[in-house]
């Protein structure tokens, strides 16, 4: 691009043509971040589901901290590695979204650690990251992920429902929709 | 009437990164070279021409080994953008 004067007629373009390249950098690593947290959750809630019944020693949920041990320094050096070249206000609300999610969530299991019985952990983890599902789906205007976010809140109810161990088995099924399913619709749809 | 275009504004290629800055929360050096189609010795100057109106803000680092320069617009330089749109629409 040279640098010379231009007409208004040139300048109007010219600042219509620079917002629609912004409006078309979609970022990269949106949909990893969210196939990165479904994955783990799905295979540790099956590991947790399954230690328990082959051994009925519920000692196996302690298996439940490889979630923010594994995920959290994951996570650290996924972003890191991201060439993050522009950020655009909405990726920026929603790592917000996810920081503020995030803390809540590793702080209510931490707070196991003191009163294993305070609160249905189950229910209130699903509910936690479902809602971050359904605000993450609301920023960005994307319709499928709002929507399996808010069905996920609801589903989410019936943690407070289901009795035993069968508990487990269904948070395991919540990953699959609510984050691997969007996370590959958000990484296909990046590379149209 | 005619409005008076910000002559700081008004030229090709400052217009072309406010208009990118306008609408990103930061942008870096790299992005906004391509999305310019400038060169860098270009791009600089007329980075350091809005920095030094305070209408962008320049913060230059390190990602890893390598130096990175980001860019923002800041609330003066949004300010002027708006003014320079008000001022445009004066001319239709």
């Amino acid at each position: 691009m040279e640098e010379k004067k231009l007409t208004q007629q040139e300048s109007l373009e010219l600042i219509s043509k620079m917002i629609k390249e912004t409006h078309t950098n979609i970022e990269k690593g949106g949909g990893n971040i969210f196939l990165l947290w479904g994955y783990l959750w799905l295979v540790v809630a099956l590991v947790v589901y399954t230690a328990i019944l082959q051994t009925g020693d519920y000692r196996a949920q302690w298996l439940w901290f490889a979630m923010p041990i594994i995920g959290y320094p994951s996570m650290y050096f996924m972003l890191k590695r991201q060439e993050k070249m522009a950020v655009t206000f909405v990726s920026k609300t929603i790592s917000k979204i996810w920081i503020v999610m995030g803390t809540c969530a590793l702080l209510l299991s931490l707070f196991m650690l003191i009163n294993p019985a305070a609160f249905p952990i189950l229910f209130v983890m699903a509910l936690i990251i479902n809602a971050g599902v359904a605000l993450s789906g609301l920023v960005l205007e994307y319709k499928i992920i709002s929507v399996v976010g808010f069905i996920g809140i609801l589903l989410s109810f019936a943690l407070l429902m289901i009795p035993g161990i069968n508990k487990i088995l269904v948070f395991a099924i919540f990953p699959i929709i609510m984050l691997i399913i969007p996370g590959h619709i958000l990484n296909s749809a990046r590379n149209v | 009437m005619f409005k008076e275009l910000d002559p700081l504004l008004h030229s090709q290629l400052r217009l072309a990164i406010m208009s990118l800055l306008i609408s990103l929360a930061q942008a870096d050096f790299v992005f906004l070279k391509e999305k310019t189609n400038s060169t860098s010795g270009n791009l600089s100057v007329q980075l350091d021409k809005l920095s030094e109106a305070g209408y962008i803000k320049i913060e230059k680092g390190y990602k890893g080994k390598k130096p990175r320069t980001t860019c923002q617009i800041t609330p003066l330089g949004r300010k002027a953008f708006e003014n320079y749109l008000e001022a445009l629409k004066t001319y239709f």
